[in-house]
């Protein structure tokens, strides 16, 4: 509606409408009581405008009317339009929709068809459909190497004769079995933290546990280049979200100042109606990154984000997917590596995927953090809790983890070796940690542009199948090209293993090896 | 052993169970059934739950046998042997109190829709003093809940500490926030979350516990309850530690480990997973299928490949939360109509398409609907031959979430369209969930196979979230497989249709799997192979769930949803009583457990206990919570259906129970 006139003329109204306003308001301050109603009303309104309007209602027993007015008031909008029944009938007929999802090109094609399967066992070695031999794998997560490890299988094959497989029910209906409540134990003994929480998976964890604390009108801080699945957490939490450039610290810090400033002097601006509605409240503010990003392989500086979020009265969410069993003298961690105590951090999220080679995802943190998420992580409360034998495998995989100091030594060593042959690499680039044992390599030369995504991935596809070809297992870092929020560079994501159940240093440096020859193969055709 | 007799147990509990049972041999075990067997033929026809039978004197030393090791030393509790003559079948393929031993084929029936039986509900509602009172009790609740909010953080402020700010912090949750938790569902904790141990089957084992605090704390005393298991989403009964199915998951640990190591797209698929997702589209009808390691986030990640921003999707109002959570991701729009109302479904229809999008009028890109095959929380069947008819005039997309009608409805479990006998291919999408009916974990998706080939490379679980694991791979496969069967189609007695699948292969749907569709290392009992094992589950479960629903009926409870849902629910209305309804059920002398749900989950006033019927259970099972209900109802007023005059006895019932099934 537009609204053009002599603004002067309404100007003495105006002003008698804001006199008026404010006289209400503070009669209504004025009543006893009426604070409290009135950070209710603000408190739900933030968090779920049903559930006051339901609480209201109650009081007066008019819950049916009310509830189903709701569904009318669409028509009343003033955007509706009406219409007779023929009417209706010949825009029905008219319509016609949109294929439900459009004939696959011939790249999604190709890409579909160069998804590598394994066949049989998973593992260092696995034999992949299509090849003769056994291949080198450094594309599937087995940091630790406990694939196929025989203690756990075993015990696996115990926990499917005691347990069954499927637990047949979310947690609070009676899915909650002991072998569970023991991973979560050994978890937070693990990592030194109060308590923590046992997910079914380990993407559907970091997605559960941002929306559980922060909802609308709260404030996250993220990374730039988070991972996906925290970006989905975001979305879904509708909390105000402010970004700092990737992995860059001081960047943080600038956001935060910035954001100090303006809630100082939001305060003063505001200073006559705080009073009104008493003491103000604090808003609630996360800042949520990962330990090893999962774009890129680079670390964050641990310490020097804990005294950041001290400082400036931030809680801290940190998504160790991969870094949990990956870094640290027995796999803790970020934690571990930096020797920071878990307790310095609201709520570390891992996988028991990932790290563990087994299954599942968790959250440790205080025992407040723990329960809240029991009523309110949404992917525990509707799903099913997982399988008895995944969970004894993970909290078996911590067992070994914790008493075999030699499997990370070894996964270290087998990352510097990487390292050595692949930094010396012509024509790639490698944004990833020193230590981290996810290792991204970007083809040199591509300065990142959105129009060269599809030549920069059909690059390093080449490689890829060339290192196939060679014996070596790689992966392209898959991506969801159009979904994703401030696209991912392409690049090829090795995953190195350790332990007993991994490769050797030798393997490594011999798989590196062919990753150099393949690089210089494909890009020496592409001069 | 030493928490036996710890001071601190429960007072609630009327028997203490040793932790560890004492071990006995199969041997032990076989004559102590032939031993129940005579008894329970030498009692009168209809078996008490309950027959007394002391085994102490048959125990003898030790075996391998982790399942023989927990039995307790009595059945007392009337639930570790069969009160009927079981077949030496399953004597030696199940175990009775994973698995119920129920010999009797007459307990047997076809789950099917009955051309031209009305599929509308008629709610009913209780007394106007029932609702009255229920309004007043959540009053009071809110009331008491608030100025005990407001005594307690003046007097003990240290309780409240999570709710205040400290240290500059905002408070961890909100005290408005949490009050539902705090003050309503607190009251509940005895009913959520009860620890449990082994095989979530016919029976579970609950590990006791007490709560010092009201309801905040729980600690375990070390004892154990076995009882019947009325709650598990175990339909067919493949929650199981011994038979066909867990011998080839074991295989398949052994083969394969427990985990493939990655996402699917990246170095995470096997062999297992491409042969499964071609199973399941076979078992379903459809052109192909994709697999995901959880069924929520199944709906989570791949509703957002469907639909994106200039979509429209019609969602039923009591759809699931993983459903609402894809939606919100995916940026569509979304409305909701009532639940399983076509009336109201149309007329959002005729809405939406006649005004387009909201201010710009532009039309939709399209329209999906979104549906459940069998509601959870209702039991109410989806209404697919109305929702068809309605597709073909208004063009929208089809997606139905079969989470729990996939292998419960039907007679082949083929779900919904099974049950309607609709062609599969008439939707567009269905979806379901491997947690329920085939005693595993994860989720499908199946439609043509662009579909699937585009929701593979564009969903968020492809690159993102681990692959499903072998060990529930192999569950799914094996459980799936027997209740198809493996053979030839030739031999089909049942009316098919003729499908292709994505490589223009043609099968009998529904009909049994090929052989070469199963790796070739899993052998199958030939009674698994066959499919009649299969077979026998889904007309057990429709017998069982049919049985009850209109059993509670008869004895004059409000329940809702289909009789043939396995899901029944039965209203309690008042807050209070689904504390004492839990309770009375778990401290008989057959200790029942049941699922007691409430606001936020259902509407306010509708507070219910909600039984899921398996095919495990026994018609004697059954009996017993009939009889529980009915003990218990009449304590706790809740016969608040059909008037004293029109009910049956629970003896009648249970006399005419196949009578009442066939009604
Ligand atoms: C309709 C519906 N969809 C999806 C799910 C989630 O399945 P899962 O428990 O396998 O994660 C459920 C589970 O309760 C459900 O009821």
């Amino acid at each position: 509606m537009s609204f053009v006139g002599p603004s002067s003329s309404f100007d003495p109204l105006f002003a008698f409408l804001s006199f008026s306003l404010l006289k209400v308001e503070a009669a209504f301050y004025s009543l006893p009581g009426s604070s409290v109603i009135a950070r209710y009303v603000k408190s739900s309104h933030q968090n779920d405008p049903g559930r006051t309007v339901l609480e209201l209602i109650l009081v007066v027993f008019a819950i049916r009317t009310l509830l189903q007015s709701r569904t009318r008031n669409e028509k009343q909008q003033k955007h509706f339009i009406e219409f007779d029944e023929k009417e209706i009938d010949e825009l029905v007929a008219e319509w016609t929709p949109e294929p439900l999802t459009p004939q696959l090109t011939a790249t999604e094609k190709s890409d579909l068809a160069a998804i590598p399967i394994i066949s049989g066992a998973n593992g260092a070695k696995p034999r992949v459909t299509k090849m003769a031999k056994p291949v080198l794998n450094l594309a599937s997560y087995n940091f630790t190497g406990l694939a196929g490890n025989e203690h756990i299988t075993s015990r696996a094959v115990e926990t499917l004769r005691r347990y069954g497989l499927g637990s047949c029910g979310p947690s609070g209906f009676y899915g909650t079995i002991d072998v569970h409540t023991k991973f979560e134990e050994t978890v937070a003994s693990f990592l030194g933290t109060e308590a923590a929480i046992l997910y079914a998976q380990s993407m559907a964890t970091i997605e559960s546990v941002i929306p559980a604390f922060c909802k609308r009108g709260d404030l996250i801080i993220a990374d730039k280049h988070s991972s996906f699945a925290i970006r989905k957490g975001l979305e879904i939490s509708r909390a105000t979200v402010r970004w700092y450039e990737h992995n860059d610290l001081a960047s943080l810090e600038e956001v935060l100042m910035t954001i100090e400033k303006e809630e100082k002097r939001r305060l003063r601006r505001r200073g006559c109606l705080s009073r009104l509605f008493g003491r103000s409240r604090i808003q609630v503010k996360y800042i949520v990154t990962e330990g090893i990003f999962e774009r890129d392989g680079a670390m964050v500086d641990l310490p020097k984000l804990i005294e950041l979020k001290q400082k400036y009265k931030y809680r801290l969410i940190l998504d160790e997917n991969m870094s949990f069993g990956s870094v640290g003298r027995t796999g803790r961690g970020l934690t571990e590596l930096y020797n920071v105590p878990a307790t310095k951090i609201d709520m570390i999220v891992g996988s028991a995927a990932i790290g563990l080679g087994a299954g599942g995802g968790f959250c440790a943190g205080t025992q407040a953090v723990i329960d809240h998420q029991r009523s309110n992580g949404m992917a525990f409360v509707f799903s099913a809790s997982l399988p008895a034998l995944l969970a004894v495998s993970a909290t078996e995989a911590i067992q070994i983890l914790s008493s075999t100091p030699s499997i990370l030594e070894s996964l270290h060593e087998n990352t510097r070796a990487a390292r050595a042959i692949l930094d010396k690499v012509d024509g790639i680039t490698i944004p990833s940690h020193p230590a981290s044992p996810l290792i991204h390599i970007y083809l040199k030369g591509y300065t990142f542009n959105p129009t060269q995504i599809a030549l920069e991935e059909s690059i390093l596809q080449e490689i890829v199948d060339e290192a196939l070809s060679q014996g070596v297992l790689l992966t392209r870092a898959k991506r969801l090209r159009g979904q994703e929020v401030n696209e991912p560079k392409p690049s090829i994501k090795l995953s190195i293993s350790g332990g007993s159940g991994g490769l050797t240093k030798k393997e490594v440096e011999k798989a590196c090896a062919v990753i150099k020859s393949a690089v210089a193969k494909v890009l020496a055709k592409r001069r | 052993m030493a928490f036996r007799s710890s001071p601190s147990r429960s007072i609630f509990k009327k028997k203490s169970s040793p932790s560890l049972a004492p071990m006995t041999s199969a041997a032990s075990y076989l004559s102590a059934l032939s031993e129940a067997d005579a008894r329970a033929r030498g009692l009168s026809k209809s078996p008490t739950s309950t027959p007394a039978l002391s085994l102490s004197s048959s125990i003898t030393e030790s075996s391998e046998d982790t399942v023989l090791n927990e039995l307790d030393d009595d059945n007392r509790d009337g639930l570790l042997f069969p009160s009927c003559a079981p077949t030496s079948e399953q004597v030696f393929t199940t175990v009775h109190t994973e698995f119920g031993h129920c010999s009797n084929e007459d307990y047997r029936y076809v789950s099917q829709h009955i051309p031209g039986a009305t599929l509308e509900v008629v709610e009913k509602d209780p007394p106007y003093y029932i609702l009255l009172t229920t309004y007043i009790s959540y009053l009071i609740l809110i009331c008491v809940g608030h100025v005990r909010d407001f005594i307690g953080k003046r007097i003990y402020p240290g309780a409240y500490k999570h709710l205040m700010p400290h240290n500059g912090l905002a408070p961890l949750t909100s005290d408005f926030d949490s009050f539902y938790t705090r003050r309503l569902k607190q009251r509940l904790a005895e009913c959520f979350a009860q620890p449990v141990t082994g095989v979530a089957g016919r029976t579970i084992v609950c590990l006791d516990r007490f709560s010092p605090d009201f309801g905040q704390s729980y600690i375990l005393t070390g004892g154990r309850t076995r009882a019947l298991n009325i709650s598990s989403y175990n339909y067919l009964g493949f929650a199981q530690g011994r038979g066909g199915c867990a011998d080839a998951v074991e295989e398949s640990i052994r083969q394969y480990g427990v985990s493939t190591l990655g996402a699917r797209m990246e170095g995470g698929s096997c062999d297992l997973h491409v042969m499964t997702e071609a199973l399941v589209a076979r078992f379903v009808g459809m052109e192909d299928a994709l697999i995901s390691s959880m069924g929520f986030a199944t709906n989570s990640t791949f509703i957002p490949a469907l639909v994106d921003k200039g979509c429209l999707v019609i969602s039923d109002e009591l759809n699931h939360a993983s459903i609402r959570f894809g939606v919100r991701l995916s940026g569509a729009s979304v409305r909701m109509f009532k639940h399983n109302d076509m009336k109201s479904l149309e007329s959002l229809l005729r809405e939406s398409i006649s005004q387009g999008q909201p201010k710009t009028h532009r039309p939709w890109k399209k329209i999906l609907l979104i549906v459940e095959g069998l509601y959870s929380m209702e039991g109410t069947l989806l209404n697919l031959p109305a929702i068809l008819a309605l597709k073909k005039k208004y063009k929208f997309y089809v997606f139905i979430d079969e989470a729990h009608s996939i292998g419960a409805l039907g007679p082949h479990g083929r779900g919904v369209h099974d049950y309607f006998n609709v062609n599969p291919r008439d939707i567009d999408i269905l979806m379901g969930t491997f947690t329920k009916s085939f005693g595993a974990a994860g989720g499908y998706i199946a439609g043509n196979k662009n579909l699937i080939d585009r929701l593979r490379l564009h969903g968020h679980s492809g690159p993102y979230a681990e692959a499903m694991t072998p060990p529930v791979l192999t569950q799914v496969i094996a459980s799936m497989a027997s209740i198809m069967g493996i053979g030839l189609p030739s031999s089909l007695s049942h009316p098919t249709r003729t499908l292709y699948s994505a490589d223009g292969e043609a099968f009998q749907h529904p009909g049994p799997a090929a052989p070469a569709m199963l790796p070739s290392w899993i052998n199958l009992p030939p009674a698994l192979a066959s499919g009649q094992e299969g077979e026998t589950r889904l007309r057990r479960l429709a017998f069982n769930s049919r049985y009850l629903a209109l059993g509670l009926i008869k004895l004059g409870f409000i329940t809702y949803g289909d009789p043939s849902s396995p899901i029944v629910p039965l209203l309690l209305f008042h807050p209070g009583k689904m504390n004492l309804f839990h309770t009375l059920m778990k401290n008989r002398q057959t200790p029942i457990v049941v699922v007691v749900v409430a606001y936020p989950a259902t509407d306010l006033v509708t507070s219910r206990v909600r039984f899921c019927v398996s095919a495990s259970h026994t018609k004697e099972d059954i009996d017993v919570v009939l009889r529980a209900c009915d003990e218990i109802g009449d304590v706790l007023d809740l016969k608040l259906g059909i008037r004293p005059s029109e009910r049956w006895t629970v003896d009648e019932i249970i006399e005419r129970a196949v009578e009442l099934v066939k009604s």
